[in-house]
């Protein structure tokens, strides 16, 4: 297994960026497991990253990857995969850049359905630039630019995006590491556009201001207030608060993808034009 | 290739002159050049652009998608350019300001696209219905950072087609991307358009072949080679400052080279690159260099000149940048006066000024108001300036 994995990085560019304890390695190596899983080809599958400390894990994996420019990730993957629909394509994106500056472009991709496996890490603050508050930094919280403690009410991303139109759904953690590797996968074979958020640790630039302020101490408080959406189900909003609802939180198969209905009526079209030429011309 | 079964394409088999907007035309040129790619966000005076792809696109078998955004749209451009195909989007000031970042990425990791930008008056919304050239130094700087710029610029219906295929052509030679500059004049007016038009077309900087299916052959040629994705070579695409192997470096000599090479592989080839047409050569002590929709003007007024007994020169440019260094500092050599016409506050005077200065006086005719400078209006000022002269 390990072998195989290090087949889809590129060795020579480790090591890598991130700091000691940070939970992007965590996720991006589940990601790697998917995709030797899933048994996706190397010349047709695609990752498209944004800007950010998570945006960074396109420039270690061995596929065709594109390290965008900042919140443009979803943008850049739909060109592609519109161009090359054989293509699976993958986007790695961070809270800041899906969500803030990109935000408009994940509810638009939500809302058209296009096969795209959209994997957001989302760490709560921006981590690359120093430790600013994002659009998931939990009120009370410090950050850099909230340094009396945030005010600001966060993102519910899974919900943003359900509401959104996407068809697949789901949250995972770093510290759950196994659950979120099966979610990837899900996402992946999902026809569809899947969004899947994965919770990771920023020891750095949120931990260090914050409690709990160690990684560990955080993967093991992410564990803590992980809970099922089934077991999500029978509490109250107020017992939800502190939760994380972990798993997949929205299907569905029957939405048409915006890919595939492209297809279809540019082929109608041209059938029924190529006809009437083909008649003019017998005329 | 697959066929395309085009209305424009119909209209233009059945008529032998054709009567087409500026705007059209443009759509006509991208699809005969193999443009089968656009995604764009609706803006005046550009969206009969749009509007015609959307019609034309999945006839030919292409894509169209229209975005949320100016931003999202010359990034899915970007997307599909870098899986091989030429793409293409069109907008406004607005829209062209919204770009500015992607397109430094495009130039950054060697995107071959095409942005067309069908010029209105003023900053901000302006005026979205009139005319203007003011948007001529933001195509050449308007993103971050040292960086080569192709830009051309359209001043008729028949333009609107050649430099479209144009703008194809150096997109898929250079790698990079290629402003065609409209206004809202050569946009959306209507001219007949006849099949001589494509073909060869002559200029005094060369001949331009212009028969469709010409495009293609030069992508082999092209100056740097691509990195396409899906292509088996599963490569790393970065707007970071990368080398070679397209992985990022902080090393500042490798650093240095990368700049140096991006900003050369424009400059070196401005033989290639710098499209321009004199006429009345070494005739008269004026010459009016003009483009875009002021070349129209400038062009009457050489013909009402020569009624009139007064011989001009004219150097009508279709591309703007790289800077047509050579052309310029020889007419600059041979004539008192260079006077250019520019529906801004002399925003390309400005560069000729920095190369002409020496051997000839420049002389900026600028327009804001929205309305176009007229023939007799350059006239008056040419019979002006020579007046005076002869005074001295
Ligand atoms: C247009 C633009 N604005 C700002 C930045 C600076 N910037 C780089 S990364 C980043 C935030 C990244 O946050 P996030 O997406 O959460 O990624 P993380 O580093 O936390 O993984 C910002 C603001 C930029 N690169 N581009
Ligand atoms: S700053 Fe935070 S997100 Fe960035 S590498 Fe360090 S721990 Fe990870
Ligand atoms: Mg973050």
């Amino acid at each position: 297994m390990t072998l195989e994995i290090e087949q889809l990085l590129h060795r020579e560019r480790l090591p890598h960026i991130w700091c000691a304890g940070c939970g992007v390695g965590i996720v991006a190596g589940a990601f790697l497991r998917a995709v030797l899983d899933l048994g996706l080809k190397r010349e047709n599958t695609v990752v498209v990253s944004g800007i950010g400390c998570s945006s960074r894990a396109a420039g270690y994996i061995d596929l065709n990857t594109v390290h965008a420019i900042h919140g443009r990730a979803l943008p850049v993957a739909t060109g592609i995969k519109m161009a090359r629909p054989e293509f699976t394509v993958i986007v790695l994106t961070g809270d800041g850049d899906g969500a803030a500056i990109g935000g408009n472009h994940l509810i638009h991709s939500c809302r058209r359905n296009i096969d795209l496996t959209c994997i957001l890490f989302n760490n709560q603050i921006y981590g690359m630039t120093g430790g600013q508050f994002s659009p998931t930094t939990e009120p009370g919280d410090i950050a850099t630019t909230a340094p009396y403690g945030q005010f600001e009410p966060p993102f519910d991303l899974c919900r943003l995006a359900e509401a959104a139109g996407a068809t697949f759904v789901a949250r995972g953690t770093a510290a759950n590491i196994r659950q979120t590797e099966k979610l990837i996968k899900q996402g992946i074979q999902h026809c569809g556009f899947s969004f899947i958020e994965a919770v990771v640790p920023c020891p750095t630039e949120y931990g260090r201001r914050n409690k709990p302020a160690k990684a560990v101490d955080m993967l093991e408080a992410e564990r803590a207030r992980s809970i099922s959406k089934t077991k999500a189900a029978r509490l109250s909003p107020e017992e939800l608060r502190d939760k994380i609802v972990t798993g997949v939180l929205y299907e569905d198969t029957q939405k048409p993808e915006f890919q595939r209905t492209y297809a279809e009526v540019s082929a109608g079209v041209r059938a029924q034009v190529g006809r009437r030429f083909a008649e003019e011309d017998e005329k | 290739m697959e066929p395309w079964h085009g209305h424009l394409l119909k209209e233009r088999v059945d008529q032998s002159s054709l009567l087409i907007q500026g705007n059209r035309a443009c759509v006509l040129g991208a699809l005969d050049a193999g443009v089968r790619f656009y995604a764009g966000y609706p803006i005046t005076p550009s969206s009969e652009i749009m509007e015609a792809m959307a019609f034309e696109l999945p006839r030919a078998g292409g894509v169209f998608v229209q975005m949320e955004d100016e931003i999202a749209s010359i990034c899915a451009c970007i997307g599909a350019a870098l899986t091989g195909e030429v793409a293409m989007t069109a907008t406004s000031g607005p829209g062209f300001s919204l770009m500015q970042e992607a397109i430094g990425y495009a130039i950054m990791v060697e995107a071959p696209l095409v942005i067309v930008n069908v010029m209105r008056a003023g900053p901000s919304t302006g005026r979205p219905t009139a005319p203007s050239q003011g948007d001529v130094m933001q195509a050449r700087w308007g993103t971050h950072g040292d960086h080569p710029a192709i830009v051309l610029a359209a001043s008729n219906v028949a333009d609107m087609y050649r430099l479209t295929m144009a703008a194809v052509r150096f997109a898929l030679r250079f790698r990079t991307p290629v402003t065609l500059l409209a206004d809202q004049v050569v946009g959306q007016m209507r001219e007949s358009f006849s099949e001589e038009l494509i073909g060869r077309y002559r200029l005094t900087s060369g001949d331009f072949d212009f028969t469709p299916g010409y495009l293609h052959p030069d992508v082999a040629r092209e100056v740097r080679r691509p990195h396409i994705l899906g292509s088996g070579e599963h490569p790393h695409v970065t707007g970071l400052f990368h080398d070679e192997t397209g992985f990022p470096t902080n090393d500042p000599e490798k650093t240095d080279k990368f700049l140096r090479d991006l900003y050369n592989k424009v400059a070196h080839h401005r033989d290639e690159l710098c499209l321009y047409d004199v006429k009345n050569e070494g005739n008269g002590r004026v010459c009016i260099v003009a483009y875009g929709s002021c070349a129209r003007s400038a062009r009457a007024a050489w013909r009402l000149a020569d009624q009139e007994g007064l011989s001009v020169e004219i150097l009508h440019l279709y591309t703007l940048f790289p800077l047509p260094v050579e052309i310029i500092q020889k007419v600059a050599r041979r004539v008192e006066f260079m006077i250019i016409p520019e529906l801004n506050l002399g925003q390309y005077a400005h560069e000729v000024r920095k190369m002409a200065e020496q051997w000839t006086t420049v002389i900026g005719m600028n327009k804001t108001d929205g309305t176009l400078i007229t023939p007799r209006e350059i006239l008056d000022r040419i019979a002006e300036l020579v007046g005076k002269y002869e005074s001295v």
